[in-house]
């Protein structure tokens, strides 16, 4: 008998794929295309998902809660050499699918409901729909995935609804293109995951999480390490790809030519976090040498990104680079140890940054098309409720105290503190340091933005002429939807269906959602629900000895946070309560003690970089102290280095790009000349043969034949004398001839 | 009934030989009634196979036919030979798993080829009376069990093949033609060596007299000692293994002796094409599976490496291959290398799950291939050029051809959730699992990126975007402002037709159908597939136990 909440789940599964195979075939046969089938169906999807969530996290509120349930997919019946081998499919739902479940629909259906105001007049406005119900069906694949091999497939799939609602205005080069790098780089990114489940597979001959999980922890991974790092380090680069971590970030920020509830849908809430949900569902086999590529990798790509983010001039653009930024968070935050802190964020953001993209995308649909923040300014008397929930996510996204960005960033910033301790400091600092580094431009540019498009005074007359000209080429195709012409440059607030998925993600965004302490996301729900796992991993000589090494450095900085009465307090209830999870690994215990007790360092210095990045951003933008323009124009090499993005799509173009090309063309011309060349030369060689032959047998044996035929004519006309016609002239010869046999025969007998 | 199955289209043949040149229509309708009824009966086998049952081989000492369903086995040939004993040679057909999946998929094929070949007009009779004996060739070669008989039909392929591409396709068919006929023939001249080879080595346990049967000959047990293949041979087995193997290899085709096939499909028409791709390339696989592998498994075992490297540049050198092509059609037939590689890629892992994924994709590449060349020829029929470059923003003004060559095209690159990803899956799982292929394995996955590459640039280039200046078709706006389309001299239905419709749904339904649910196929071959790794490993399988 099926658990009642598998029931539920597989109707979460399946409603949103019915919508799409009800839209894909009969939008222009329902009134209104049918938006009202995907958001009924999808809204339906969110009240299952409700359900569970309920069940699962306010009725049992058990961290260790766990249902699953399986089928065989595939029997490939007594494999020799394996025994009976079957491919498995299932479901598994514990806190965190319950709660992802529920992140996932309720934005989904939000963004369902939003799109029908902002796609409202689209020609294929039905096709919209269909393609956010195959988009969310697929991602609650991944979500509800038990095993590797069906999350690597419903993986694929979110690739695919990511590429057709990037393409959504596929008759637009840009949109094309991007299109097809979105699903290239991820694919790049794919093969790397894939390689990590052969790894896996070949071991076990199992896709399951749990049985490959367990098998490791008995020491059944016949390998060496150095494969299993190589295992964690190939299946984090489908995380790579997926959520747009460097090297493989350049696909995001192009993937803005979707429109824009896709944008905030699937490339700022969703589908990028489920590579950070991936990693957190192989948390438990990664090894510390993997970790660390995933927390520098992390690390590197929050800094790198947020210094794009500071320049640019597109509204979603900035973003986008943001989000990449935040994604590096997550990932770095994984690589920390610090998973559910990871997972935190990965909640929080998707709230505050969905709310940021519908914000963008009613402003967006307000100014006519119009996403260069230069050209806007002075909406906030124009857009209150815009104003006012963008302004809200914009203070969680930069981690202001009271909202939940500050209570996910703060964790994983202490994370990585701890981290850099437990490690031994040097190199190690720098993953904090970027996350910090990281924290002051997010202020900055978050700053930067609401100040460019709501203060000031309207710009839209500045834009300069030959602007207007090319953007109207392509605004035409730029979230071209052709709703009716309502007044040139007046800008109105967005209509209900638009506002209210703001208001509701905007109150998503505050503390008490998640935590009664406003500094402390650690008293949450949350992460009570969701724990750090025990890996399981045997820890090496190596690492355990780095571990101890520190443990004095360790010991006295608890010590010291420990004089803080009310965090002694909080251990204390903490261990007496006894649901603090404990470590066997003794890596992961200094790292769990160490984040604990940089907690209060990290709320120090991320509110100092708060500050220090609004500050800045005041000083630039509303007091002007410091002029932009002229600052760019001191420091243009870099301005440039960053408003180009590093250069990276340069790189790229120059020599993976370009040496792919190549090296297809020259294989191209070497199967057509060389290879195939070979065989017209073999042919050629028995055709000339032949021709030789032709001629030996033109000339040699039918000279032959000839020349026997010619002697037989010859011998013909010299017999033809003898041949008189005569019969007594035949007998005498017959006479003669018997005589001479005789004469033969008897000379022998004789002999 | 595999008789009938295979006979039956030479009696449509024959009886398109009594009716008159001009009665199209009714060619037509016979060859396709045949075709229909040729699907029917392999629908009844496919209901009557038992998966239970192995193939492969007949267990020692049991019945000389196996564990094969639907024998049908009497003398044909029967020659006394003297000293060397009686000459025989059987009409034998049957199944097992290796064959029923393929029995299917030449039905199939069968019929949408007769579909596509609706619109040819030259020469109906004789082209259709040379399709239905290409079809019987290929329904018996995958049926035959008796190695002479396979060998008639194999060769019985190559004549309708030739005149098909020879007389009905492009502009330089001849030599794409001849170069078909030539190369394949020079492969089947050496396997009618080994073939002599292995009759002379082989022994039919029951009576005692030397046999063609493949049963026989998959049984190592029945090689005499001393015979020129028989055991205590070994450097004859390598030479007939490789020889055997360059036949088949040409079939696949396997680089580097592919270049036929580029040619062959660019010149043929779009059914043969179909044909080519969907049926005939898998019976050079198959050949390997069914001869040439479990006839000489030590051969095989010593060989997997490098048969692997060969997989894996079939799939990668055929990727960029595929990439730089300007022709469309050449495009796939670049990619049917590439996909074919996985194919032996697969088989070279030698156990259960590169095997079964081999064979799955054998199937599967089959009626995605079908698809593909079926949506080149929707474009060729109507602009009459199959240049990529020539189009541009097609999915605008033909919505419903974009959308199944979406499906096609993300079928071929293997999208989860079709078919061909369940078996390039299980390609790489089997080539990975073993420690001699892993290498070849972690090299081969650049294929999945490149084959996206090619795919997804081809289409991008043909129906996103906008139309580009010089696109083979005419673009006008009437005074609402709505755009049309035409070409330049096409009277049909611009989007696909009921009968292209026809042809390419079902298809889709079994490529989606068998990429959530393999099972109705993989159910089939499973156990065949498993006692094929048993037959081939001896050794290694009994170490384990």
């Amino acid at each position: 008998m099926m658990h009642s909440l598998i029931q539920l789940s597989i109707a979460v599964l399946l409603l949103p794929l019915l919508s799409f195979v009800v839209l894909i075939f009969f939008n222009r046969r329902l009134p209104r295309m049918g938006d009202f089938v995907g958001v009924g169906l999808v809204g339906t999807a969110f009240a299952c998902a409700l359900t569970i969530f309920w069940q699962v996290v306010v009725q049992h509120y058990d961290p260790a809660f766990r249902v699953a349930w399986e089928f065989t997919w595939l029997d490939f019946g007594n494999v020799p050499g394996v025994g009976p081998l079957q491919v498995k499919m299932g479901i598994v739902i514990d806190n965190l699918t319950a709660i992802m479940l529920a992140m996932v629909t309720l934005i989904s259906t939000l963004v369902h409901l939003y799109s029908t105001g902002y796609m409202q007049g689209d020609p294929k406005y039905g096709r919209f729909f269909a393609y956010l119900g195959i988009f969310t069906f697929s991602m609650i694949g991944i979500v509800l995935s038990d095993n590797l091999f069906s999350i690597y497939m419903f993986w694929e799939l979110v690739g695919l609804s990511s590429y057709l609602l990037i393409g959504f205005y596929f008759y637009k080069d840009s949109a094309a293109d991007a299109q097809k790098k979105a699903f290239l780089t991820n694919r790049i990114g794919d093969i790397g995951m894939w390689l990590g489940i052969l790894i896996l597979y070949s071991q076990f001959h199992t896709f399951g999480y749990r049985e490959i999980f367990e098998n490791i922890a008995a020491g059944k991974f016949n390998m060496s390490n150095g494969w299993l790092t190589a295992a964690g380090i190939l299946l984090f680069m489908g995380c790579v790809g997926k959520s747009a971590q460097f090297p493989l970030h350049v696909w995001l920020p192009d993937a803005m030519e979707g429109p824009t509830p896709v944008s905030a849908l699937i490339h700022a809430a969703t589908m990028v976090a489920a590579g950070v949900y991936f990693v957190a569902r192989i948390f438990v086999l990664l090894t510390p040498d993997a970790l660390h590529v995933i927390a520098f990798i992390g690390a590197f790509t929050a800094f790198m990104s947020a210094t794009i983010a500071i320049t640019q001039h597109d509204i979603k653009r900035v973003l986008a680079y943001s989000t990449v930024s935040q994604l590096g968070y997550m990932v770095l935050g994984l690589g920390v140890g610090s998973y559910s802190a990871a997972l935190f964020h990965l909640l929080t953001h998707a709230f505050f940054k969905a709310c940021l993209f519908l914000g963008s995308g009613a402003i967006i649909h307000a100014m006519h098309h119009e996403q260069d923040m230069r050209w806007m300014g002075g909406l906030y008397k124009k857009m209150p409720w815009t104003f006012v929930t963008f302004s809200i996510a914009t203070l969680a996204l930069a981690g202001l105290p009271l909202t939940s960005g500050f209570l996910s960033k703060d964790a994983i910033l202490a994370g990585a503190l701890g981290f850099a301790q437990v490690e031994g400091g040097g190199i190690y600092y720098l993953v904090p340091a970027f996350g910090f580094a990281a924290a002051v431009m997010t202020a900055f540019y978050m700053g930067r933005q609401v100040w460019l498009v709501f203060f000031g005074e309207s710009r839209t007359h500045l834009k300069p002429a030959e602007e207007h000209g090319h953007d109207a080429h392509a605004a035409h195709g730029h979230d071209d939807h052709g709703h009716e012409d309502h007044g040139h440059h007046e800008v109105h607030e967005v209509p209900w269906n638009m506002r209210l998925p703001l208001v509701i993600l905007a109150t998503l965004s505050v503390f008490i959602v998640f935590s009664p302490d406003p500094l402390d996301g650690g008293k949450g729900w949350f992460m009570h629900l969701v724990q750090t796992p025990a890996t399981v991993v045997a820890s090496t000589e190596a690492a355990h000895e780095a571990a101890s090494l520190h443990a004095p450095e360790a010991g006295k900085l608890l010590a010291e946070a420990h004089t803080d009465n009310q965090h002694v307090e909080a251990a204390a209830t903490h261990q007496t309560e006894g649901h603090g999870p404990v470590y066997a690994d003794p890596r992961q215990a200094e790292i769990a003690h160490m984040t604990h007790a940089n907690h209060f360092p990290a709320i120090q210095l991320s509110s100092l970089m708060l500050v220090i990045g609004i500050g800045m951003a005041f000083i630039v933008y509303v007091f002007r102290i410091i002029d932009p323009d002229k600052t760019a124009h001191s420091i243009r090499p870099l301005y440039l280095y960053s408003f180009n993005k590093w250069y990276w799509d340069e790189i790229y173009d120059a020599t993976f790009i370009k040496g792919s090309m190549l090296i297809s063309k020259i294989l191209a011309w070497f199967d057509a000349n060389i290879v195939d060349g070979i065989v017209n030369g073999i042919a050629t060689i028995f055709r000339k043969f032949a021709f030789a032959n032709g001629g030996f047998d033109k000339y040699v044996v039918d000279g032959l034949v000839n020349f026997t035929a010619f002697t037989v004519q010859t011998t013909g006309a010299v017999f033809r004398k003898i041949q008189t016609g005569k019969v007594q002239t035949y007998l005498l010869m017959v006479v003669v001839a018997v005589l001479a046999y005789f004469a033969f025969y008897i000379a022998q007998l004789i002999k | 009934m595999l008789s009938l199955i295979v006979f039956l289209p030479i009696i449509a043949g024959l009886v398109i030989l009594v009716v008159p040149a001009s009665q199209k229509q009714i060619i037509r309708i016979v060859s396709l009634v045949a075709a229909l009824a040729q699907g029917v009966l392999a629908v009844l086998i496919w209901r009557q196979y038992d998966p239970t049952m192995a193939g492969i081989v007949a267990a020692p000492g049991g019945s000389p036919v196996g564990s094969f369903q639907l024998i049908e086995r009497i003398p044909w040939i029967t020659l006394d030979l003297g000293s060397f004993g009686p000459l025989t040679i059987e009409y034998f057909l049957g199944v097992d798993g290796l064959s029923i999946t393929m029995v299917l998929l030449t039905a199939l094929i069968s019929i949408i080829g007769i579909l596509s070949s609706w619109p040819i007009q030259k020469q109906v009779k004789g082209y259709f009376i040379l399709f239905n004996l290409l079809s019987t060739a290929m329904m018996g070669c995958f049926v035959a069990l008796d190695f002479f008989l396979f060998y008639v039909f194999w060769e019985l392929m190559l004549l309708p093949m030739y005149f098909l591409i020879g007389i009905w396709g492009g502009p330089n068919r001849e030599y794409a033609a001849i170069k078909f006929f030539l190369y394949t023939l020079f492969g089947s001249v050496f396997m009618l060596l080994v073939m002599i080879g292995l009759y002379f080595s082989v022994v039919d346990p029951l009576t005692g007299h030397h046999t063609f049967s493949l049963v026989a000959m998959a049984d190592q047990a029945n090689y005499v000692k001393g015979t020129i293949l028989g055991p205590g041979s070994e450097q004859w087995r390598y030479i007939a293994f490789a020889v055997l193997f360059v036949g088949f290899a040409i079939k696949v085709p396997m680089f580097p002796f592919h270049t036929w096939l580029p040619d062959a499909h660019v010149e043929a028409p779009t059914p043969i094409s179909v044909i080519l791709a969907g049926v005939l390339l898998k019976l050079g696989t198959y050949g390997m599976m069914r001869i040439n592998f479990p006839l000489f498994p030590e051969v095989f075992q010593a060989g997997m490496y490098v048969i692997g490297v060969f997989g894996a540049i079939n799939i990668i050198y055929g990727a960029f291959c595929a990439l730089a092509q300007q022709d469309l059609k050449k495009m796939v037939a670049y990619s049917s290398i590439s996909h074919m590689g996985y194919v032996l890629l697969g088989l070279a892992a030698g156990n259960s799950e590169g095997m079964l994924g081999a064979l799955y994709q054998m199937f599967n590449h089959g009626t995605i291939t079908a698809m593909l060349f079926l949506l080149v020829g929707v474009i060729y029929d109507r602009a009459h050029s199959r240049q990529i470059d020539k189009f541009g923003g097609l999915a605008s003004y033909m919505p419903v051809y974009a959308g199944v060559v979406t499906i096609a095209w993300f079928a071929s690159l293997g999208l989860p959730g079709l078919s061909g990803f369940i078996s390039e899956a299980f390609v790489f799982v089997g080539a990975f699992r073993e420690p001699i292929t892993r290498p070849i394995a972690m090299v081969s996955v650049l294929g999945i990126v490149f084959g996206a590459a090619y795919l997804l640039w081809s289409l991008q280039r043909m129906f996103l975007g906008k139309r580009k200046p010089d696109a083979l078709y005419e673009l006008e706006v009437d005074s609402h402002g709505h755009e049309h389309i035409h070409f330049h001299d096409w009277k049909g239905k611009l989007d696909l037709d009921a009968r292209e419709l026809t042809m390419l749904v079902p298809l889709a339904i079994i490529i989606i159908a068998l990429g959530i649910y393999p099972m109705p196929v993989m159910g089939l071959l499973t156990t065949s597939i498993n006692k094929l790794v048993q037959v081939l490993a001896p050794v290694a399988i009994s170490a384990v136990h």
